[in-house]
């Protein structure tokens, strides 16, 4: 599904090139669930960055479903973001003071799904994350737990392939953090392929895989044999 | 809220355009309601060449004293069978006294016929003078309503009263029936009309006209009365080429065509500086425009990394800018409409001005597009902005 071939990005810092990837290669296959870790400056988010096609490598080979990122238009990227990718980030970005049932038809706004159809899919991801009852609420007015609940639901209102989502704990307390991990852990089990960004080591044990990324390089790519289940850990 | 006050300069310069645009009509159609109450087949003829250029006027009218316009021409006018009337006037200013009591008024020396041709031969009190108090030089004279109650107020009946013009005595003999302001800005409430020959001999001493009024035969064509007219003033004043001429026809639809284009430069004048509202107006959108995309930027980025296109963000905030002006415009419409109205009742109900309503539906389609205009042209800039931000660095925007 994704496989990345000696994947390199360079930045200019005032004309000084800045390697942030150096040669990334693994290989993620549908339906796994897999955690990239590394300390801050590791060049994780740009990795994530570039696996989600909101940037562009500038050395190596990227190929999402057998195509290559470097055939793809700037439009056939955010077509293929649309339909194929969900988006899970830090700060939730909802917009606060559109209702629940809004914030997740964002992605359909740009879909081929004809409006008629959207409630139903909407009330599906919404029902998907628990939050049915809280479908015509502001979204400003939840709690940080829901509001990830939400863009949890928005990132899968289309039925993508494949969901980012990048440090989804990082700004909840350790009850919510878990309930996330629950859901993204269910949508895992029904087939999805999940790619988890965190510097967290526990919350990235709830993968069955862990790529470490360390100055710009894969410093190891290990499967979790023991991998943490939400569940249990509520009880 | 801050949408209400970004509308607001769309609003005035919307509603400005409405009230002006529709003062300038109305105006317009005051003016030629007026000059055409007096009669589509009169032809006026004033003394001194024709001038060339549509917008200046004849040398009479630049107080240039030409006495070309003598009583032979009258005389072969009247001749004519396709003329019904042919009116000579004589025009002066003086001050009018009754007793203790004076006024400042335009006077006019004519024949029995003016008040024909002038349609105001309806009188509230007594009648007009006769075509022998001309031949007889009688001092007789026929005031308008609102002169009449300024010399004599309301207890007292003109008729038969005694007014003196430049120390000479004239005898009231008739009120006309309607005051206002009448063709070509005459105040007929204050109007003086006495036979011709007391005019020319008593109070101007000359024996010239200073205007002849042609009434044509419905009959005939306007254009064939004027070029018979011509005709015979060039014999009588002996002029053998027409680029000689010593006098000036005018038919009415000369003086439309010039008074409407006149007005039509004046409202354009006035849609013109009301447009500059709109502008100012515009500009306050983009500025809001801008701080809404700056303030959005993460709304953006999470728009584009969801599958937002650049086009896609872009037209949403056009169609957001659009809006605004669009709303403003309809806003702005319905407030001038209702300042047009609220002028169109306070002239027609405490001033005796005629004035007409008018809500040019011009106006209204042009502010409908002007401001939807103004919506793109003040939006694409943010728009752009908008559409070109990265959604990595938009997304981090705190």
């Amino acid at each position: 599904m994704i496989e990345l071939h000696g994947l390199q990005k360079e930045y200019r810092q005032e004309e000084v090139p800045m390697l942030a990837l150096k040669g990334v290669s693994f290989t993620i296959k549908k339906g796994e669930f897999v955690s990239i870790m590394g300390p801050s400056g590791s060049g994780k988010s740009t990795l994530l960055h570039i696996l989600s096609f909101l940037d562009r490598p500038t050395g190596g080979t990227y190929t999402f479903l057998g195509k290559s990122i470097d055939d793809m238009s700037d439009k056939e990227l955010a077509h293929v973001r649309n339909k194929d990718m969900g988006f899970v980030f830090q700060s939730f970005n909802l917009l606060a003071r559109l209702s629940v049932y809004d914030n997740v038809e964002i992605p359909l706004l740009y879909s081929e799904v004809a409006p008629a159809d959207r409630r139903a899919l909407i009330e599906a991801s919404v029902a998907a994350v628990g939050l049915t009852e809280k479908l015509h609420t502001e979204a400003g007015r939840l709690s940080g737990g829901q509001k990830q609940r939400v863009a949890i639901a928005r990132a899968i209102v289309t039925d993508p392939n494949v969901i980012f989502a990048d440090e989804p704990t990082g700004n909840l307390d350790s009850q919510s953090g878990i309930q996330v991990m629950e859901v993204l852990e269910g949508l895992n089990k029904k087939g999805r392929t999940i790619v988890l960004v965190t510097h967290e080591t526990h919350t990235a044990e709830f993968a069955n895989r862990i790529i470490r990324i360390k100055d710009g390089e894969v410093e190891s790519d290990t499967l979790i044999a023991q991998r943490h289940a939400a569940p249990k850990i509520l009880k | 809220m801050r949408s209400i006050l970004t509308m607001l300069g769309i609003v005035i310069g919307i509603a400005s355009v409405i009230i002006l645009m529709s003062i300038g009509q109305s105006a317009q159609k005051l003016i030629l309601n007026q000059v055409q109450s007096i009669g589509s087949n009169l032809v006026i003829v004033i003394p001194g060449a024709p001038s060339n250029g549509k917008f200046s006027s004849p040398a009479a009218a630049q107080g240039i004293v030409i006495t070309t316009l003598q009583q032979q021409d009258i005389d072969a006018l009247k001749r004519e069978p396709e003329i019904d009337f042919a009116v000579p006037e004589v025009r002066g200013q003086a001050d009018v006294v009754y007793g203790g009591n004076n006024a400042t008024v335009g006077y006019t020396g004519s024949t029995a016929d003016f008040f024909t041709v002038s349609n105001l031969s309806k009188m509230s009190e007594g009648q007009a003078f006769s075509k022998s108090d001309v031949d007889s030089a009688n001092h007789v004279v026929v005031i308008g309503p609102d002169l009449a109650k300024t010399l004599f107020g309301p207890n007292i009946n003109p008729l038969g009263k005694t007014v003196r013009l430049k120390n000479v005595s004239f005898r009231v003999v008739g009120v006309l029936g309607k005051g206002g302001t009448g063709a070509f800005g005459v105040d007929i409430g204050n109007l003086v009309v006495m036979p011709i020959s007391v005019a020319q001999t008593q109070l101007l001493g000359i024996n010239y006209f200073n205007v002849i009024v042609v009434q044509a035969n419905a009959d005939y064509d306007v254009n064939f009365v004027k070029s018979r007219m011509s005709f015979i003033l060039e014999h009588n004043h002996g002029i053998t080429t027409s680029a000689k001429d010593d006098f000036t026809i005018q038919t009415q639809a000369d003086i439309l065509s010039l008074l409407g284009s006149i007005t039509s430069i004046f409202t354009l004048f006035l849609a013109a500086i009301a447009s500059i509202s709109l502008i100012v107006g515009g500009i306050g959108i983009m500025n809001i425009m801008l701080v809404s995309v700056t303030e959005r930027t993460r709304e953006i980025g999470l728009r584009k990394a969801v599958g937002a296109t650049d086009s896609d963000i872009m037209q949403q905030f056009l169609i957001e800018s659009i809006l605004l002006t669009f709303i403003g415009g309809i806003i702005g419409i319905a407030i001038g409409a209702a300042f047009v109205l609220l002028i169109y009742f306070v002239l027609s109900h405490f001033t005796t001005v005629g004035w007409v309503f008018a809500f040019p539906a011009s106006a209204v389609i042009m502010s409908i597009v002007v401001s939807s205009i103004a919506g793109i042209v003040f939006g694409i800039y943010p728009a752009r902005q908008a559409a070109r931000k990265n959604p990595i660095d938009a997304l981090r925007y705190e």
